[in-house]
């Protein structure tokens, strides 16, 4: 069974243009028509009148021609000068004179004999010829005659289809403009909602200080203030989260350390009996692991609560690992790999924050990791990479991301400090700092962590 | 026997600090108020004072500041606050150090160990007049290493310990820079991830006692991106 696929509706911006598009193009049509109406009634009111006022004329110069004794009808005829294109058609007796050879006197005049023959003067127009004529009849009852005169209308013909070309271009032209009229404005009403629609994807991004500034529109003020809000409700709710977290950690602080400076006797005493002796350790490293799932609690509720605490100070590359490795209490000798331009680079960070973060790493290489391998660094344009390997089974390829998430267990095991924070602190302190970080494989087996932060001073 | 005043709200904590601090070898008071500590360090002189920052009544700063000018005894603020407004507040009220709970009994024994350290005193072979050392000949700025006593044209200049210890040291590098590390290592023992804060506050609190005009040091200079130095003419 294939659901019915949901139709995809079109983006507001298409709407907006082709409504505009369709508007322009009604009115214009509408305008263009009625000019052209207009201006052909005219048009052929006024080539009627002449016609018929010609037609006038002519009639009466024949009439008086023929009632000349002795004429004969094709001199009369030949005599008048009639308008050129027109033709001139006289029945008397019930015969046809024609000033034309060619002209078909009755299929021209079918239409206005019957009133001519009533002994009224008639117009009409006939299709009979190329372009169009309007033909006049007057009748003759001096001579008993009729006069006709068709007249084909080439002018009026040109100077319309003229028109109409000039308007149907003219609504063309509007509706194009009316598109990009319609595209311009949806642009326009468009820019706030992109702004916000940025703003937006800033605070989703964890920057919960954005706030957005109507610039004094009146009409953008509610949608802004709305958003502001929205942004305030955000930021207070993550602030007490985080607050809560290391409220939390911070009452839990004093009676940890009454229990660490307590077991310190017990742990100094020379007459444990074996097992309370082994009872001691195991409290003692209970212990150990307790406080740095307290500390790591602490830590993020605080890289939550943002980065507002970050001290930033240029720090060199070595030195920032020598006091990681000891940090974590893990000989520096031999440990330490790269090129000494690379090793002598320079990063600017809060260097206790990053130290943190980069003693979890080696400690998750030696507790978790089978120990660690080797720190190498990396030296590239703009950014030092800092390569925290270790002998362990390494990561496998779809745990890479999951990893650095809070309470992450890569294969069923603890990662990072034991509090399942390690390497989210990891992640979440080295993005604070503008860097990224990552998990690969080692070429030869175990896990590469990837610190890459941004470099100050580069000399390469 | 070297005194200690521990000055904690915290009874569980207070008792297994002096538990610890006694079986160290130290002779401890306690008090759980600001007010009553302020009354022990009158009656009894302690070496040194751990303070808690949060207390009821008056709070830990506002003791230090209180008790600093009535003490030259180390102060060394034990507190599960430390955000760094709070660590340079408590250092510019007067304290000479800083340990974050929770902390690892051995760290604290070697901190208060090296805050009780005597300065090192000249070698008594020597005449009294070579034990004198003139900081800063502009203001009749003199140091007795004999006597451990700082004389501004005669008038003695109150120092605490740290404060003596850090001149001290600067003064034997006299000339020479002396980085935030080296000065942590050589005044407060501190091993590499010492706070450099400690630092900055203590040579500002000197700062204000040798220098004629502390706001643009003539004698104790910054050396930028590189640490301090002190400069005798």
């Amino acid at each position: 069974m294939s659901r019915p696929r949901p139709r995809r509706r079109a983006g507001l911006r298409a709407t907006v243009t082709l409504a505009f598009a369709v508007g322009a193009l009604l009115i214009s049509a509408v305008l263009a028509l009625g000019t052209y109406l207009a201006a052909r009634h005219q048009l052929v009111d006024q080539r009627e009148r002449t016609a018929t006022r010609q037609a006038y004329a002519d009639a009466a110069l024949v009439r008086d021609s023929l009632l000349t004794s002795g004429a004969e009808v094709s001199d009369v005829l030949g005599s008048i000068s009639p308008p050129p294109g027109a033709v001139i058609l006289l029945r008397l007796d019930g015969r046809w004179y024609s000033s034309s050879l060619d002209a078909a006197g009755p299929d021209l005049t079918d239409e206005v004999r019957p009133v001519v023959a009533d002994g009224s003067v008639a117009l009409a127009w006939t299709d009979e010829t190329d372009p169009p004529s309007v033909v006049v009849g007057v009748p003759l009852p001096a001579v008993g005659g009729e006069y006709y005169e068709v007249v084909e209308a080439e002018e009026l013909d040109r100077t319309l289809s003229t028109l109409a070309i000039a308007l149907w271009t003219s609504a063309v032209v509007t509706t194009v403009a009316g598109a990009l009229v319609g595209r311009a404005a949806v642009r326009q009403v468009l820019r706030p909602l992109r702004r916000v629609a940025g703003a937006a994807t800033r605070v989703a991004d964890g920057d919960v200080t954005t706030r957005l500034d109507a610039g004094g529109d009146p009409d953008l003020e509610p949608l802004v203030v709305a958003f502001n809000e929205m942004v305030d409700a955000v930021q207070e709710r993550i602030e007490r989260d985080a607050r809560f977290a290391a409220d939390v950690s911070h009452e839990l602080r004093t009676p940890v350390t009454t229990l660490t400076t307590s077991l310190s006797l017990l742990e100094g005493a020379s007459d444990l009996s074996p097992r309370t002796a082994s009872a001691v350790a195991l409290m003692s490293d209970e212990l150990a692991r307790f406080r740095l799932a307290l500390e790591d609690l602490l830590v993020i509720g605080r890289l939550d609560a943002g980065a507002r605490e970050r001290d930033p100070s240029p720090v060199g590359v070595a030195d920032l690992v020598h006091q990681s490795l000891a940090a974590a209490s893990v000989p520096a000798e031999g440990r330490l790999e790269g090129d000494a331009a690379a090793l002598a680079r320079t990063v600017r960070v809060d260097r206790p924050q990053v130290v943190r973060a980069l003693a979890n790493l080696v400690r998750n290489a030696t507790i978790h990791a089978g120990g660690l391998r080797r720190v190498r660094v990396v030296g590239l344009p703009g950014v030092v990479e800092l390569h925290v390997e270790d002998d362990g089974p390494g990561v496998p390829a779809e745990e890479r991301e999951r990893v650095f998430e809070r309470f992450a267990r890569a294969g069923g095991q603890k990662v990072g400090t034991g509090s399942g924070l390690g390497l989210s602190i990891v992640r979440q302190t080295v993005v604070n700092h503008g860097g990224q970080v990552w998990c690969e494989a080692r070429a030869g087996g175990g896990a590469d962590f990837v610190v890459r932060l941004p470099s100050v001073g580069d000399r390469s | 026997m070297t005194r200690l005043l521990v000055l904690e709200d915290d009874v569980g904590l207070r008792r297994s600090l002096r538990l610890v601090l006694e079986d160290a070898g130290y002779d401890v008071d306690e008090a759980s108020r600001a007010e009553e500590a302020l009354e022990v360090v009158a009656a009894r002189a302690p070496d040194l004072i751990l303070v808690d920052l949060v207390l009821g009544g008056m709070d830990g700063f506002s003791f230090i500041q209180r008790v600093r000018p009535t003490t030259e005894a180390p102060i060394v603020v034990v507190s599960a606050r430390d955000g760094v407004q709070d660590v340079v507040a408590a250092l510019e009220a007067g304290a000479d150090d800083y340990v974050t709970k929770p902390f690892e009994v051995p760290e604290l024994k070697a901190r208060l160990k090296a805050l009780l350290r005597r300065p090192a005193m000249a070698g008594s072979e020597r005449s009294p007049d070579a034990d004198l050392e003139v900081v800063d000949p502009a203001s009749g700025l003199v140091l007795d290493r004999g006597a451990a006593l700082l004389t501004r044209a005669g008038a003695e200049v109150h120092l605490t310990h740290t404060e003596y210890r850090l001149l001290c040291v600067l003064l034997d590098h006299a000339g020479r820079v002396l980085s935030r590390e080296a000065l942590l290592e050589h005044v407060w023992d501190h091993s590499v991830h010492g706070d450099e804060r400690l630092v900055d506050v203590h040579v500002r609190r000197l700062r204000k006692k040798i220098e004629p005009e502390p706001s643009s040091p003539t004698v104790l200079v910054t050396v930028r991106g590189l640490g301090y130095r002190l400069d005798v003419r």
